[in-house]
């Protein structure tokens, strides 16, 4: 969005968006979750599984959810990464009931609603279409875009289960993009847990509170399924490169350009056109809305 | 004026992923940019805005990753620099 | 030999960790718009106002969400597992994070009453924890 507005002030005609972290072999996530502790350290809480795993559980208490709507998602994403060779889960397949063996570590989350943490860096290069006709690759332009950010950390928090920053995020990027959920292809959802997912895809309005068992339910977001989901693996079956993993596979995807799972016959999806891209931080504290289009 | 379809994302930058010791957070920044200019064919000079992703402190003994560390390292003079880019 | 992780004490929340230690939960409220707020802050995020006074809270209150840790993200909590940090919210409205203690981590559910109890860490820091209502 920064980048958007640096571009549309006619200062800048190329800008080069960046992220890396050395969190896994350099302890760089532990400085992260002890950073974010702060004073419930005292009560033994750090960072951000217990923290969604807060939000999770209150969902549970309010309306049908949990592990067995979670676990399609777990399931639904390593499908997809072991069809890419540069996820880390590549040769790790999981069954349901590897998921249900899946330790808990703060419960209602076991180790496979966790996202990786991993080493690694992602960029990619944001310009105008006028520009791009001119590069390389098909173009793959942002046709709608949202932000929302309901700030409170949980202690204060309305809408640990939803509506979150998805929702109006949501409802701006579709208005900008004119276009209905209906009309989206695939979606590259910000998965730093398998409830992460599901909430985000409620506050687009894929499906209504409670309903997310069903939808998911029959390989909805795996591959060959009528909405796949998180194509490269996302954060917890590829790796953790925070909103860069799902947006750049979803430029991926549009420029055909992603392998064994580039949606497209081999898949058995449709080729996608229209690629919907999310990203949230804190504990649901902030959220970005993408629409990508091939054009 | 909307701004629909206006911009495109042109090209791609990757490092290695998973498990990596021997690089450090600043190294996986320069080279996901320096693979993402490649990948789109432009030269460093082309390049004139940075955007550091959403901020996350790096590993224990490294120094603190801000963008203009990165500009530095990537050669670059931008006209715009900035953490963030939700 | 206390070996788990101590409050900070900042500016903003001195005030709070003070009324622990003397076994009394306190909160900021706005004098402006009586507005309950937490955590702590200079400013009243309903109407940003600066006028402030701390009050005490009775110690009862309902369970709003809780978790159950299996792993100890810090060493100094692995004699502790399974144990349950919960958000608690407060009778007068605002809500608490602390640790349900006195109960079976699987009996815990959302919306259970419950009563602050004392825990005294050292000699300057006690750590307001929750129990089911008998």
């Amino acid at each position: 969005m920064h980048a958007v507005g640096a571009l549309e002030t006619g200062i800048c005609k190329y800008i080069l968006i960046s992220y890396g972290h050395s969190a896994r072999s350099g302890g760089g996530m532990s400085q992260v979750l002890s950073r974010m502790a702060g004073d419930d350290a005292v009560f033994g809480h750090f960072g951000a599984a217990a923290g969604y795993a807060l939000a999770a559980r209150r969902a549970m208490h309010e309306y049908n959810t949990g592990p067995d709507t979670w676990k399609h998602i777990a399931v639904g994403q390593r499908k997809w990464a072991n069809l890419n060779p540069r996820a880390v889960m590549y040769d790790r397949p999981m069954t349901e009931s590897d998921y249900e063996r899946s330790p808990w570590i703060v419960e209602p989350f076991r180790l496979a609603d966790n996202c990786l943490v991993t080493d690694g860096g992602r960029a990619f290069i944001l310009t105008t279409a006028e520009r791009a006709r001119d590069l390389p690759h098909p173009v793959v332009t942002i046709m709608g875009l949202g932000m929302h950010n309901p700030a409170a950390d949980p202690v204060a928090a309305r809408h640990l289960t939803g509506p979150t920053g998805a929702r109006r995020a949501g409802e701006q990027a579709f208005h900008m993009a004119g276009i209905t959920l209906e009309d989206v292809d695939a979606c590259e959802i910000y998965d730093c847990f398998t409830y992460t997912v599901e909430i985000t895809l409620q506050d687009y309005g894929f499906f209504g509170p409670g309903e997310g068992e069903e939808w998911f339910r029959g390989g909805t977001i795996e591959p060959g399924g009528r909405t796949p989901v998180n194509t490269s693996g996302g954060l917890l079956s590829e790796a953790y490169q925070m909103g860069l993993t799902p947006l750049t596979e979803g430029v991926m995807q549009l420029m055909g350009r992603c392998g064994d799972h580039q949606l497209g016959p081999a898949t058995g999806n449709i080729k996608p056109e229209i690629i919907l891209c999310s990203d949230n931080g804190g504990i649901l504290q902030t959220h970005s809305c993408c629409i990508l289009r091939r054009n | 004026m909307t701004l629909k379809d206006k911009y495109a994302i042109v090209g791609i930058g990757y490092t290695p992923q998973g498990t990596v010791s021997d690089r450090t957070t600043l190294d996986f920044h320069l080279e996901a940019c320096a693979d993402a200019i490649a990948d789109v064919g432009l030269k460093r000079e082309d390049i004139d805005g940075l955007v550091c992703y959403r901020y996350f402190p790096p590993a224990p003994g490294e120094g603190d990753v801000t963008p203009y560390l990165v500009a530095q390292h990537l050669g670059l003079e931008p006209a715009y620099l900035a953490q963030d880019a939700n | 030999m206390y070996s788990k992780p101590l409050p900070t004490t900042g500016l903003d929340t001195k005030p709070f960790w003070d009324g622990c230690r003397e076994h009394t939960i306190r909160i900021q409220r706005c004098k402006a718009c009586g507005h309950l707020r937490r955590p702590p802050a200079s400013v009243c995020p309903r109407c940003l106002s600066r006028e402030t006074e701390w009050v005490e809270m009775s110690g009862r209150g309902t369970v709003y969400s809780y978790v159950v840790y299996h792993v100890a993200y810090d060493p100094s909590f692995k004699e502790d597992l399974p144990y349950v940090v919960a958000l608690v919210t407060l009778e007068e409205g605002p809500r608490i994070l602390t640790n349900i203690v006195e109960c079976d981590p699987a009996a815990v559910h959302c919306d259970m009453a419950v009563e602050a109890i004392w825990k005294d860490m050292t000699d300057t820091v006690s750590l307001p924890l929750f129990r089911p209502v008998s």
